[in-house]
């Protein structure tokens, strides 16, 4: 084998040993700083996969159905609608609160109108407070988990059934979490949001 | 401690006949590491003044309540003197100090700086190993400079200019919804420009330190500042890329509709700082882990003592880095982790005090007993010690999830971070330019004069810096304009001792300038039988090239010490 860098082909001289070495390690290095890269953005849907399975981040679990397991904990659980900026619509949930026993399934709907005179399409972020509670806090059905299309000035009831596990007794950091919050705001998608708003208005609840 | 080497007069006289090139193009298209570390030695000091004036300007509105100071510069900068631009100036005076000091200061001056003018004359090598790589990282570290100047003067937040997020750019203060003019794209695109040019940087020294040091010059036998730069050139190659991707996120999400970080979309902001942690937390050892290559091998010239614990030290060094990677979370104790999540975090972060104190006790060790001299490099070392362990023992109390959750983004955060990096970082900096001076330039420097520097500097910055100490657990919240009159009392004092630091700064200046002015030649070894390492064997300033021929390193290549030079003939 003769080193690239070496010019009669003979022998590998010291030089091109050293330079062939230097090439190594340049590619080397490099390949290491494009495998960052690479993992940073492999980290995107990984973290996202993260939280869905942990419930980090105050992400509520998604389950097909009830283990019908009472438990004896009663929460009282909170409800916050909002709409961002961007979006003319009014959502808001049909009660502020309810008290739940861990383990029942509980049905809430949620009001939402379409307040323009074209159709449109929005679909809601949510999370629960405290974030601790995110891994027992069971939803069988959402409107959250698909986007949701409403005509001009069409209203409608948005239904999510959930109930709270009740392993969250056995947590100690659940021990002194007497209330959970789930907030929904909805969003246009953002390929159909006007350009960045110059304004000030904020997220705010909506209704 | 038998070792030697052997220097050929011809090293230093031969290859006379190579075309050297003058004026600007000997630095424009320079691909020699001792020009690019000027460069970068220039750079940095300007960079470094420009930051320290946006600090004192900082601490002079900072001096009394109310607000004097920006709406005079708002309104000279931008026309609006209004209260609202005023604060958002104030905004960017912050993130721009930050943002020129970690990236066009620290960094510049440690790796571009002093790695490249003496990573190669340390273990005997030629050059770098891929010399026009150097020349490129440095010119984008220029370009990268001028796009975060041009960030100051774009539209940012809605009627404002300059981008006022901070240096951690977290979305959505970064992405359109906090700024939807251009600064914040400017700001991204200057940090993917220093990105680039530091792992480019990185490579080089990789490739340099495992490839081309000189023969018997065994990885146990280099001094510490090549392991330093060695195990910081790693960090950056890991850590660099995570910020150069999160960044890339946010500009495709400010400019081109993808939802990474925001949740319309299903992304999430939270992720943005796990992913700027996980770069920012190795970044600060970035910032640090080079001053402890600086200050070991300062320390153990004025202490004419070989460093105590050498393997220890290298080893402490790897133990600091892989560590860096590990403990990203305990920036955001507040942002609702689990309390397993947060009991890992507080443990891993309380573990990186132990091999912080094997090093910080090393030192210690090197010095008792030894035949110290107080010369200036000498007091900037033991200056760092002291201030490095006072950053690092608040960094432990911050590790804390639970006095974090009170301290967090209070000034104490501000006290803490400061004492490790603007005294601990810069002190480090001062440590290796007052000793590596001679060699670069060939003058020595007036050392009355460099004492005064060290002096000033100590007492005006602790005096700006303690005292905040004492605001952060009052509870003054960091990155404000104004305060009540609670928290007056230090901020005065901090103000002071801020104005004080500053006229250090001009001491320094004037030392330069006299240095220069008064020619008073240094000679080959102005530090006496202290100073072992190769470059001492070289003229000052060191010719064009040096080590063509490498230098040879006698005695034993198993010894796990760091190779000694100019002891007598060749064995």
């Amino acid at each position: 084998m003769t080193a690239s860098g070496d010019r009669d082909g003979t022998t590998v001289s010291a030089g091109g040993r050293a330079r062939r070495n230097n090439r190594l390690l340049g590619l080397g290095g490099a390949t290491l700083a494009v495998t960052m890269i690479g993992l940073t953005y492999a980290a995107a849907p990984f973290y996202s996969a993260f939280c869905r399975a942990t419930g980090y981040e105050g992400t509520p679990q998604q389950v097909k159905a009830n283990t019908d397991a009472e438990g004896h904990r009663i929460l009282r659980v909170g409800f916050d609608a909002n709409v961002a900026p961007g979006l003319d619509w009014s959502f808001e949930p049909e009660v502020e609160s309810i008290r739940l026993r861990t383990g029942q399934t509980a049905t809430v709907y949620f009001r939402v109108r379409n307040l323009l005179d074209t159709p449109a399409v929005a679909r809601a972020a949510f999370n629960v407070t405290p974030e601790v509670s995110g891994g027992y806090f069971d939803k069988i059905s959402c409107f959250c988990f698909t986007e949701q299309h409403l005509g001009p000035h069409e209203s409608a009831e948005w239904p999510v059934v959930f109930f709270l596990n009740p392993d969250l007794e056995a947590d100690p950091s659940m021990a002194r979490v007497d209330s959970i919050t789930l907030s929904y705001t909805l969003f246009a998608p953002p390929s159909e949001r006007p350009a960045p708003a110059r304004s000030a208005d904020r997220a705010g609840p909506a209704g | 401690m038998a070792s030697v080497t052997d220097l050929s007069h011809h090293d230093v006289e031969a290859h006379h006949e190579h075309h050297l090139p003058t004026g600007w193009r000997r630095f424009l298209y320079s691909t020699n590491h001792k020009d690019i570390g000027t460069l970068y030695l220039v750079f940095a000091i300007c960079a470094g003044l420009i930051g320290t004036a946006l600090s004192i300007i900082i601490r002079a509105e900072l001096l009394e309540p109310g607000m004097h100071v920006f709406p005079l510069i708002s309104a000279i900068m931008s026309g609006d003197g209004s209260v609202d631009a005023a604060k958002n100036m104030y905004n960017v005076f912050f993130s721009s100090h930050a943002i020129i000091m970690i990236f066009f200061m620290v960094m510049p001056a440690m790796m571009g700086g002093f790695g490249n003018w003496m990573v190669p004359l340390l273990i005997g090598a030629p050059d770098m190993a891929f010399p026009r790589l150097n020349n490129l990282s440095f010119w984008l570290l220029v370009a990268s400079f001028i796009l975060l100047m041009c960030s100051l003067f774009a539209e940012g937040s809605p009627g404002m200019r300059g981008f006022g997020g901070g240096w951690v750019l977290y979305p959505p203060m970064s992405s359109t919804v906090g700024t939807p003019g251009p600064a914040a794209d400017f700001v991204i695109l200057s940090m993917h420009l220093a990105g680039a040019s530091s792992i480019i940087g990185s490579i080089n020294f990789i490739a340099t330190i495992f490839n081309m040091r000189a023969p018997g010059m065994t990885m146990f036998r280099m001094p510490l500042f090549p392991w330093s730069v060695l195990v910081t050139a790693f960090l950056l190659l890991l850590a660099l890329p995570v910020l150069a991707g999160a960044l890339t996120m946010l500009l495709t999400d400010r400019n081109f509709h993808t939802t990474f970080f925001e949740p319309a979309g299903g992304g999430d902001p939270i992720l943005f700082q796990h992913l700027f942690w996980f770069f920012a937390h190795p970044e600060v050892y970035i910032l640090i882990i080079p001053g402890f290559g600086m200050v070991s091998q300062v320390v153990a010239t004025f202490s004419k003592k070989p460093i105590f614990g050498y393997v220890g030290m290298v080893y402490a060094m790897l133990a600091i880095g892989v560590l860096g990677f590990a403990v990203w979370a305990h920036h955001m104790f507040t942002t609702g982790m689990s309390l397993n999540a947060q009991r890992y975090f507080v443990f891993a972060t309380m573990v990186i005090a132990v091999p912080t104190g094997v090093k910080v006790f090393s030192w210690l060790a090197t010095m008792w007993g030894g035949s110290i001299s107080l010369r200036p490099p000498m007091l900037w070392a033991i200056g760092f010690v002291f201030v490095f362990t006072v950053g690092g023992v608040t960094g432990v109390v911050l590790a804390n999830a639970a006095i974090d959750r009170y301290l967090h983004d209070t000034y104490y955060v501000v006290a803490h971070f400061h004492y490790v990096m603007s005294l601990g970082a810069v002190f480090s900096i001062f440590a290796g330019f007052y000793y590596w001076f001679p060699k670069m330039t060939g003058y020595l420097y007036d050392e009355r004069l460099a004492k005064w520097h060290f002096w000033v500097s100590f007492v005006g910055i602790n005096l700006a810096f303690f005292p905040q100490h004492f605001l952060g657990f009052q509870g003054m919240p960091r990155r404000v304009v104004d305060y009540t009159e609670a928290y007056a009392f230090w901020n005065m004092v901090s103000s002071i001792g801020a104005f004080i630091g500053g006229a250090g700064t001009l001491i320094f200046l004037y030392l330069l300038y006299d240095a220069f002015k008064a020619k008073r030649l240094a000679g080959d070894n102005p530090w006496g039988p202290g100073a072992t390492t190769l470059e001492w064997q070289l003229p000052s300033p060191p010719p064009f090239h040096t080590w063509e021929t490498p230098p040879h390193i006698f005695g034993d290549e198993d010894a796990h010490a760091p190779a000694i030079a100019g002891q007598g003939s060749p064995a």
